[in-house]
């Protein structure tokens, strides 16, 4: 290969890799494991021999951790807590993913395309962004469950909807986040000459938004994902605080709402899941933050 | 035959808080197959607002009045997607800086491939050997493996090359050359000009050369256009126009350009002023309060378009070496 049109400074990327893999802080190598960790229980965790968590011990009620066959213990009622959390991780990974990519797609779509087309479109747009946005997460959450899937002790409403309600909201709640993100990226890529570059060559809009504005933006929407992923874990927990999580205490948020009556008896029960939440939350944003400063490397150096 | 590009009345306004903004006025413009020609003029005289309005790229705050005959047909009422039919197989433009100009994330391979697949209905590999045949054709060392490079690891006159490659890869039938070469080194720039001129003979493609450089549209242009403040104030054939200059703005415009055998320490030339304010319509002649030659007639009436013969149209009311 002839290296007379190359620049001096520029490298194979396979090198600018290995020195990036080298800068990389402990936290990050922390955040990942945890976040395989977590992926690992919620995907495979059924084939691990753990207890089932949907029916009760009734023969070792609120044991302790590190007891005989339940490393974690027990609740008062019963139920494995390690099973519980491994259950948890398969639900918060479940409904954070969806909540996210579906949201966040949603999101993107509109906020990439009202930041190219612009006009009365785009200002509609941005209007409906801040109306959702100044809504807090959780009252708006709380209200679309409470219409949406009301249910009291003579009204039952059903364990599947009430799950689509809650990752409906969910999505609601991302909507706006990545919406206003994607928006803000693609209004400093749209302007870009090469964007006008293709056009003048005859190229559909969608096109150009599919082909050089998205690779683009979708740095900055990736890392903002993960971020997103952290606080839908936080917003789940905290409906079910309210009562109104995924039913049944099989989310860690449910598991924690459940023992906070039996924190002074078994507050491994409080402990487990919240940690739980905690350590993914962090590990979300830290590995966030990473991609968000890895990319922008790329990108200064472009 | 009709002229491959005819201009006429051509006048684009942007809305801005202070008023309409007007960026290019009345502009009267003929351009044959295989000629060229060069719109110069210093910063904010319209010469880009103009080419871009031409191919029909205006941002959405701009209106656009006049008729703008391509091929003796009006293109300027046709809707966009017909428009965008003619671009880059009709018309096609290369833009002012070839850092930005480029898609930093997509290998070149790609992005001189876009077009091709998606105009033209070539398929992958038609496609792959086009490329690297028009890469050939603008003379880019190691066309095969410059398909997998990046934008960020080639040079500036690189990247230009391959933007020109990627503007004529669907054979345009008029270029739009937007300032190629104000980015780029003085020996990059006399290369890329030649080869821009080379193509434009063997294509026999209608060029339009803006620039700020009269130096760099003098050996490249048959006609040039010198443009002030929106209105184009002097049009003639290249050598008549450098040989009989009737406006005194185009002379100042030649003074301007620093000279080798001044000796050390002079002043650079420049004019003196400002451009008018583009919100205020005001009259006289644009130039009147940068001229050396102004009078008070100067101020007060606008100076029309005048045929000074030969071709030649100049906006004065006391034409250098008198009128005609």
């Amino acid at each position: 290969m002839s290296d007379t049109a190359v620049a001096p400074t520029a490298e194979s990327p396979a090198v600018a890799i290995k020195k990036a893999r080298k800068k990389r802080p402990i936290g990050f190598y922390i955040a990942a494991s945890w976040i395989g960790i977590v992926l690992f229980l919620g995907l495979f965790g059924w084939i691990l021999p753990t207890p089932k968590w949907d029916s009760p011990f009734f023969d070792s009620l609120g044991v302790g951790p590190f007891s005989k066959g339940h490393i974690l213990g027990t609740t008062q009622d019963g139920y494995d807590e390690f099973a519980g959390l491994v259950n948890g991780a398969r639900i918060s990974i479940f409904v954070s993913f969806i909540a996210v990519t579906v949201g966040g797609g949603i999101g993107s779509f509109i906020g990439i395309t009202s930041a190219y087309f612009r006009g009365t479109y785009d200002k509609i747009v941005v209007t409906f962004f801040n109306i959702l946005l100044s809504i807090p997460n959780l009252v708006l959450s709380l209200a679309l469950l409470s219409v949406l899937a009301y249910s009291d002790e003579n009204h039952p409403s059903s364990t599947n909807r009430r799950v689509v309600v809650l990752i409906i909201s969910l999505i609601v709640v991302i909507i706006p986040i990545l919406g206003r993100i994607g928006r803000g990226a693609t209004l400093q890529w749209s302007s870009r000459e090469f964007v006008l570059a293709s056009k003048s060559m005859g190229t559909k809009d969608f096109m150009i938004i599919r082909k050089h504005v998205l690779p683009n933006v979708a740095p900055a929407l990736l890392a903002i994902g993960f971020l997103a992923i952290g606080s839908v874990i936080i917003v789940e927990g905290s409906l079910a605080i309210l009562g109104i999580g995924v039913p049944g205490g099989a989310s860690w948020g449910s598991m924690l709402a459940n023992g906070r009556g039996n924190l002074e008896f078994s507050p491994w029960e409080v402990y487990c899941p919240a940690l739980c939440i905690a350590f993914t939350v962090i590990s979300c944003n830290w590995f966030g933050d990473y991609v968000r400063t890895a990319l922008d490397q790329r990108e200064a150096k472009i | 035959m009709s002229p491959l590009l005819k201009l006429e009345d051509l006048n684009v306004s942007f809305a801005t808080p202070r008023g309409d903004l007007r960026a290019v006025k009345n502009v009267n413009i003929e351009l044959n197959q295989g000629e060229s020609l060069g719109v110069v003029g210093e910063s904010g005289s319209g010469k880009t607002v103009l080419s871009r309005a031409t191919m029909g790229l205006l941002p959405s705050t701009a209106t656009r009045t006049g008729k703008i005959l391509y091929k003796g047909e009006d293109i300027s009422q046709l809707p966009r997607d017909e428009v965008r039919q003619l671009w880059g197989t009709g018309m096609a433009m290369i833009f002012q800086d070839p850092m930005t100009a480029l898609n930093p994330v997509r290998r070149i391979g790609t992005q001189l491939t876009e077009s091709l697949t998606v105009r033209l209905g070539m398929n992958k590999k038609d496609a792959r050997e086009k490329a690297i045949e028009l890469m050939k054709r603008v003379r880019i060392p190691d066309p095969e493996g410059m398909l997998k490079k990046f934008p960020y690891q080639l040079s500036g006159g690189m990247r230009q090359r391959i933007m020109i490659a990627i503007a004529v890869s669907c054979d345009p039938e008029m270029l739009f050359a937007d300032e190629p070469t104000t980015a780029l080194d003085v020996t990059v720039q006399a290369q890329v000009l030649e080869l821009l001129t080379e193509l434009r003979k063997e294509f026999n493609m209608g060029m339009i050369l803006v620039t700020h450089d009269l130096g760099v549209v003098a050996g490249h242009t048959d006609k040039i256009a010198v443009m002030y403040a929106g209105d184009v104030v002097e049009y003639a054939p290249t050598r008549q126009l450098f040989n009989n200059m009737k406006m005194p703005y185009t002379e100042a415009l030649l003074k301007s350009i620093p000279r080798l055998e001044t000796p050390t320490g002079t002043r650079l030339p420049v004019i003196e002023g400002r451009l008018p304010d583009p919100t205020k319509n005001e009259p006289g002649c644009s130039f009147a309060n940068r001229c050396p030659y102004a009078t008070d007639k100067c101020r007060t009436e606008t100076p029309p378009l005048t045929d000074g013969g030969n071709q030649h149209f100049y906006r004065c009311w006391f034409p250098i070496g008198g009128g005609k």
